[in-house]
């Protein structure tokens, strides 16, 4: 208990000390929260007429953002999966981030779809036992059942190597024998999350342009690229301002999946595209209005053919051994253009072009207020913030700057 | 719902009673501040509130299928004194269970109707919706074109492929072609503000909730607020939706109407007489959608949309008595299902006077 | 029409006419029409029509039903058309005697009740005795016979009374009103029928609507949904105008008003871009 209790407080201490650029991080994420908390009180006392969403476009930012952080979340097993699959010695230390990465960002999820509730008050309405869960029938309580999971099933892998790691004794005997199923079974669950995350959209009559058997090939490629080009993103970082050892194999790996992850979201969008407007029924009508607009509402042109252009850009430069090699250079670039033209697919190619025409054939544009951008920002900024601070702890204890022996050392000097 | 159904969830019930209990006890004080955190806008604006204790009540109230006769009547008690007070009249919750052996179905002669929506806003003034930010109806009247003026001769020879140096390969696509006509959402006017209707060139579909047999918002509702009753029409607990949408997000027909703020219903316009899954008055956050007027139709009156229709296009009745009007519709009239297509088979019918 | 009221020189003069019967239009109504849109907050509207301008005339009476504290009727701000029945059963009277026709479609009208016509008929209301007030013989002769001729008064009903716009030709007033008893119709065997049940006139030539009516299936009939439970039934004339079908079947009528845009559209032009490629 007492070796917990100083795991805690030396893992503590450790994430809020910083560089000057750190705390500005820090302090830059916390001013979105500041503003968050004022426009997320609004939305939570007035109610989502605060945001865009209408009886048309039922579905607001929060749920476009939820997708996204689906993917990132489910893309982290591709950090996990080598070590513990293929034995890679240069990704088995790193597996713990990927579990941070992905239990943020299932968090930050969660997150979004309380905010996307209109009440969220009555949350508990949907706990077995307490209130009533519509199983086997509703795909939203599979979704809530796979995320939750995850969340947990991460969160028990992370706190474990990390104490493991925190008091020296990670060797293989030493582990709980029940460490490695959990660690296959959340390998096995990401993509679940995804495919269920996928169902949920597709599960729907109304909207035909996700009744589509590629919507979880497209949201399983999509985590492919979105979720390594934020690692890499993470990597480079930290092998550049921290001790943490990331070889350039790690990075290259991670690179190869961007890129043919990329490679497979161009097939699937070709795939829509033609199965779609070559026979031009009706189910074509959505994917017509946001490649050309609609009697003057063409509000998602410019929008679908930018992310076109940047995945297709994207996969061409990865083509090029100089850019993924250019570590400080070409190759963040890259993904941060892949990250944002993901983050942007969700909503504005994804998510609310696909409900024109409704059911009742009207076309209508979506208009995201600045209550709702800020409230994206504050879950963003809180999930970037648990994120910096993790993964902070994380690396002092896996480059050993954090551990047991020191520890009443450091938690003295703490206090 | 069955009899059968009913037991098992009565069983159910216990345990879900017995939990609740608990969590009654443990945290009814927390609890209390959270609510009065969570809905402080009711609190405000409801400055009539009758006190407190109503609301935090009502947030620890349980599914309504679910609850016992003596919660139910408590539940209803809670409502009609926050009603009474709230739109100072006395307001009656009704919970008349649905008649057996009725199967309530609709049907609607699309060559009488006249567009002049007058159902919509009867179904507003009976049902007690939002009138105003957000203004909230749950009938929707498409007007699309009937095809008379989709022709015309001057597109004759034009169309696809054009004649050219490469050859005359012949028009595959006619000059005619894109314009739609008949029945067909395609370029349905759901906002169209004529001076004078009917219009000559078009025909009109009102569309609200189609009450189908095999409804996919009740399958989508994670905790199942939305549920088809013993009548076979689909209704709410407004107590117990979480306002997710995925319920919208389901339905094939534009039926279902959140309310995404809190909804304004200005007092001397509220209808008292109502029911528990019918007009009561809602709360920000919820979903609704037409009940076929449960408040009316469960006392053996027509639902408001159909009394008000001044052609006589709409028919309302029992699909199992053979006598009603709407079992006489289905057989002597050409009778369809909108968006058939959709698998979710509704009891309301379109027909061809 | 209003001069009709204001003057009564003038209404004794109107009162000398041949035919005075049918959908005669009640002016009341009228007024809700010229009622700006804009008014939402205004009082209730209080004159109001129930099917169409002119076929019959409601006037809003508050706390109709104390139980709720119903008013009669709630009418549209917009068209002062009817919006809402508090009681269904709103002055009604029963239907009377139906003859029994023994096939399938047998009516159902053990609670049949409707809103009496005669009320709602102008001319009618003009004297003690109804139409016969003038009509009686001594002011008005009784007509030798049913052959068309052209007739001075009641233009406002039958325009030109040589081209009756009912029938096509082959009908004229008094085979269906009653040469010597004006207050009432008359079929073709002679019976005489109550301006409040047109429908037994109607019927005998319009055999197909009179059989889809008594089943329920045209029409419009409000209050139970239930067979054998009571129900107000709308008779042939609270819709149709029998002096007017041939000319125009029905009017058109200003609707109520369209949906609220979705949050953030300016306008729906985008839905009219459809019109102008017709």
């Amino acid at each position: 208990m007492k070796t917990a209790l100083s795991f805690a407080m030396d893992f503590g201490a450790y994430a809020i000390k910083g560089g000057t650029k750190y705390y500005a991080w820090l302090l830059f994420l916390a001013f979105f929260i500041l503003v968050g908390s004022y426009t997320a009180y609004i939305q939570f006392t007035q109610g989502l007429i605060v945001t865009g969403a209408t009886d048309q476009i039922t579905l607001e930012s929060f749920f476009a953002s939820f997708v996204f952080t689906a993917h990132v979340a489910a893309a982290a097993v591709l950090v996990v999966a080598p070590g513990y699959l293929y034995h890679r010695k240069d990704m088995k230390e790193l597996a713990v981030i990927g579990e941070i990465v992905a239990m943020v960002f299932v968090a930050t999820g969660i997150t979004f779809v309380l905010f996307h509730m209109g009440r969220p008050d009555r949350t508990w309405h949907i706990i077995p036992g307490l209130g009533y869960m519509n199983f086997p029938n509703s795909m939203l309580a599979y979704d809530t059942i796979v995320l939750n999971v995850y969340l947990i099933l991460n969160s028990i892998g992370v706190v474990y190597i990390l104490y493991k790691k925190y008091i020296g004794k990670f060797e293989a005997k030493q582990l709980a024998i029940w460490f490695r199923p959990i660690v296959f079974l959340a390998i096995a669950w990401g993509p679940l999350i995804h495919i269920v995350t996928a169902f949920v959209l597709a599960s729907n009559a109304r909207v035909g342009t996700w009744a589509t058997a590629v919507l979880p090939f497209a949201f399983l490629s999509m985590a492919g690229a979105s979720g390594p080009a934020l690692i890499v993103l993470i990597f480079l970082l930290l092998r550049k301002c921290t001790k943490l050892e990331i070889n350039d194999s790690v990075i290259n790996l991670m690179t190869t999946i961007i890129a043919w992850s990329l490679g497979i979201i161009i097939l699937v969008f070709a795939a829509e595209i033609f199965t779609l407007l070559y026979p031009g029924t009706e189910h074509a009508d959505s994917l017509r209005y946001i490649m050309f607009g609609h009697n003057g509402l063409n509000h998602y042109v410019l929008w679908f053919w930018g992310v076109i252009l940047a995945l297709v850009g994207s996969f061409a430069a990865l083509l090029f051994s100089k850019v993924r090699h250019s570590y400080d250079r070409w190759l963040p670039l890259v993904c941060v253009v892949v990250f944002v033209a993901i983050l942007m697919e969700k909503p504005m190619v994804l998510v609310f072009p696909a409900f024109s025409p409704t059911p009742l054939g009207e076309y209508t544009e979506y208009h995201v207020t600045m209550i709702e951008f800020f409230n994206v920002l504050f879950v963003w900024a809180i999930g970037f913030l648990s994120l910096t601070l993790i993964l902070k702890g994380a690396i002092g204890i896996l480059t050993g700057e954090v551990r047991h022996d020191k520890s009443s050392a450091a938690s003295q000097s703490g206090a | 719902m069955s009899e059968e159904k009913n037991e098992k969830m009565q069983d159910a019930d216990e345990v879900v009673q017995g939990r609740r209990d608990f969590l009654k006890h443990v945290c009814t004080s927390s609890a209390a501040a959270l609510v009065a955190a969570t809905t402080p806008s009711e609190a405000v604006d409801n400055a009539s509130n009758p006190d407190a204790d109503v609301t935090v009540a009502e947030f620890f109230q349980g599914h309504f299928l679910l609850m016992s006769e003596e919660e139910k009547l408590q539940a209803i008690a809670r409502l009609e004194k926050r009603y009474s007070a709230q739109y100072s009249k006395k307001t009656t919750v009704s919970n008349a269970p649905a008649p057996d052996g009725v199967l309530f179905g609709y049907a609607l002669d699309i060559s009488k109707c006249i567009g002049c929506r007058r159902c919509v806003h009867a179904c507003v003034k009976e049902n007690n919706q939002s009138r105003n930010d957000p203004e909230v109806q749950w009938i929707q009247v498409m007007k699309m074109p009937k095809g008379n003026i989709a022709f015309t001769a001057d597109q004759l020879d034009k169309g696809y492929p054009e004649k050219s140096e490469f050859g005359d390969y012949g028009v595959q696509v006619g000059g005619n072609a894109y314009k739609t006509a008949g029945l067909s959402t395609e370029d349905a006017q759901n906002y169209y503000n004529d001076e004078l209707v009917p219009d000559k060139d078009f025909f009109y579909m009102p569309v609200q909730c189609q009450q189908c047999e095999k409804p996919p918002c009740v399958k989508a509702c994670p905790v199942r607020a939305t549920f088809r009753d013993h009548a076979g029409v689909v209704l709410i607990d407004y107590n117990w939706c979480i306002g997710c949408r995925m319920c919208q997000l389901a339905c094939p027909y534009h039926a279902r109407r959140f309310n995404w703020g809190e909804p304004h219903l200005p007092a001397e316009e509220m209808n008292p007489k109502t029911h528990y899954f019918g007009n009561r008055p809602r709360m920000r956050g919820v979903m609704e959608k037409c009940t076929f007027c449960a408040q009316r139709t469960r006392e053996g009156r027509n639902p408001a949309c159909q009394e008000v229709c001044p052609v006589g296009a709409r028919k309302f009745g029992n699909l199992l008595d053979p006598d009603s009007d709407v079992r006489r519709v289905l057989a002597t009239k050409r009778v369809f299902r909108f968006k058939e297509e959709a698998g979710t088979y509704p009891k309301f019918f379109y027909y061809i006077g | 029409m209003d001069f009709l009221h204001k003057s009564p020189a003038i209404v004794a003069l109107a009162l000398c006419g041949v035919l005075a019967t049918g959908v005669s239009a009640v002016n009341s109504a009228h007024a809700a029409e010229e009622k700006p849109a804009a008014a939402q907050n205004a009082q209730p509207v209080t004159d109001c029509f129930e099917s169409r301008i002119g076929y019959s005339s409601v006037t809003r009476v508050e706390n109709a039903d104390p139980k709720y504290g119903y008013p009669n009727v709630k009418c549209s701000q917009t068209t002062g058309a009817v919006l809402w029945w508090g009681d269904p059963f709103d002055g009604t009277i029963p239907m009377g005697e139906m003859p029994d026709i023994s096939d399938s479609t047998r009516g159902d009208f053990d609670h049949a009740v409707v809103k009496p016509r005669e009320p709602q008929l102008q001319y009618f209301n003009m004297g003690p005795n109804g139409c016969e007030t003038c009509h009686n013989g001594k002011m008005v002769p009784f007509p030798k016979d049913s052959k068309p001729r052209l007739i001075g008064m009641h233009q406002d009903i039958v325009e030109n009374s040589l081209k009756l716009m009912h029938g096509r030709g082959a009908l004229w007033c008094l085979n269906c009103h009653s040469a010597t008893h004006r207050n009432h119709l008359i079929d073709r065997q002679g019976n005489e029928i109550s301006f409040n049940q047109p429908q037994k006139l109607c019927g005998g030539c319009h055999g197909e609507n009179y059989i889809d009516w008594r089943a329920g299936v045209h029409g419009k009939r409000i209050g139970s949904w239930a067979t054998g439970g009571k129900k107000r039934w709308w008779v042939c004339t609270e819709c149709h105008n029998p002096h007017t079908v041939q000319k125009a079947r029905f009017n058109q009528l200003k609707p109520e008003s369209p949906p609220p845009l979705p949050r953030g559209m300016k306008n729906a032009d985008y839905e009219r871009a459809g019109d102008a490629k017709h």
